[in-house]
């Protein structure tokens, strides 16, 4: 059985296996444990002593509270990495064996943080080597060692990268003369030309 | 397989034999919490305060406990075995059996912690991957080049390293029909044979 939720693949066995163990909780105490797992999705403190309480009228031991979670996680992730809308996936979810009601109330919360879910994945799609800053400064020298008038412009360029492999920020400087500079500058202005044709 | 004791280890566990049992069920419990997290060596001098004995009496004990334990856990050795093992060391009746018991119930636990000692190779801990077209280069403008970026999390014990790596969609494919040729060799007759005669 091909289900769009999860990319035109087959539902794993352990979402399947844990439909039964969201059907214990009321569907009311579901939507409220799908609003805390959104939460986590986009990166915001989840309330564990709230997940707890919401948890305790089903009697969830510890092992079917980090089910629960899971399999919420995943199906919210998964709906909005193939941007399904809510009334397929409510159907699918529904030939799953969730109730009317639960489904219900998550295609609700799915509908309401949909374009946020989406934009928290796409800025933690991979990227290497982020530029994070850029600074500049531009020197005029008058004369050195070698030749008493120099009279030359020339451009401090200071970038900070994360490193691709280790995430950590490096920082690199470079002086740039004035025609190097200028070809530079052609190049990455027609490049951002063809990026805007792109937009 | 008997466990044959040394010298040194049967002294030092003699001195279990002259302390009450529930003191040695609780050495056997301070000696499996030391296992799962490390010695504490504060609680011989408390111990060795509350029976009137040397504390170094008081470590052996248990250091020898933990010997004892660990030594039958890895050797897998069975019940009838260790009470063999036990019964050179001239226990009571009573103490043997504290001993069996607590061999059997901690054995399984005691063999995970085993197992995590052996020296292993970095392994998988997380893959990312995306999907870019290459349109233009400074060289060359008008090309569709598909490219697929992937980075490898590796886990090494503590350390985590990430791997960048690059590759077109046709060596990609390659890659995961050699790996599923991989996973189909476990189903080879050769294969199932070995894994039938490994109990």
């Amino acid at each position: 059985m091909r289900f769009r939720f999860c990319g035109d693949l087959d539902c794993p066995d352990w979402v399947l296996a844990e439909m039964s163990t969201l059907a214990r909780m009321s569907s009311v105490k579901m939507k409220l444990l799908c609003v805390q797992v959104i939460k986590d999705l986009l990166d915001e403190d989840i309330d564990y002593d709230k997940v707890s309480k919401l948890t305790s009228d089903a009697k969830f031991e510890s092992g079917d509270i980090k089910a629960s979670i899971a399999v919420l996680s995943f199906i919210l992730s998964s709906a909005a990495k193939h941007d399904v809308d809510s009334e397929s996936l409510s159907s699918e979810l529904q030939q799953l064996g969730l109730p009317k009601e639960h489904t219900t109330g998550l295609c609700k919360s799915y509908e309401d943080k949909h374009g946020a879910l989406q934009e928290k994945l796409r800025e933690i799609s991979l990227r290497l080597g982020r530029l994070e800053a850029v600074n500049w400064r531009v020197d005029y020298t008058l004369s050195s060692s070698e030749l008493k008038q120099v009279n030359e412009p020339t451009v401090q360029l200071r970038l900070q990268a994360q490193d691709p492999e280790t995430d950590s920020t490096q920082t690199t400087t470079v002086s740039i003369t004035a025609d190097k500079f200028r070809v530079l500058l052609t190049e990455l202005k027609q490049a951002q030309t063809m990026m805007n044709a792109l937009q | 397989m008997l466990l044959v004791l040394s010298e040194e280890h049967k002294e030092h566990l003699g001195f279990l034999s002259e302390v009450d049992a529930p003191v040695v069920g609780e050495f056997g419990r301070i000696a499996v919490e030391f296992l799962k997290k490390g010695s504490n060596p504060k609680i011989f001098e408390g111990a060795a305060r509350k029976l009137n004995v040397s504390s170094e009496s008081v470590q052996h004990g248990v250091e020898g406990l933990m010997y004892l334990l660990t030594e039958s856990s890895k050797l897998m050795i069975s019940e009838v075995d260790f009470q063999d093992s036990v019964l050179v060391l001239g226990f009571s009746e009573e103490l043997n059996e504290l001993l069996l018991q607590l061999y059997l119930e901690n054995r399984k636990e005691i063999r995970q912690i085993l197992s995590k000692l052996a020296p292993s190779l970095p392994h998988y801990h997380n893959l990312e991957w995306r999907l870019d077209v290459q349109l233009a280069s400074r060289a060359l403008r008008q090309q569709v080049k598909p490219t697929v970026t992937l980075k490898l999390h590796l886990e090494d014990g503590a350390k985590r390293r990430a791997h960048v790596l690059q590759t077109d969609p046709a060596t990609l494919q390659h890659l995961i029909h050699e790996l599923e040729r991989a996973l189909a060799e476990l189903k080879s007759n050769h294969c199932r044979r070995i894994l039938r005669n490994i109990k």
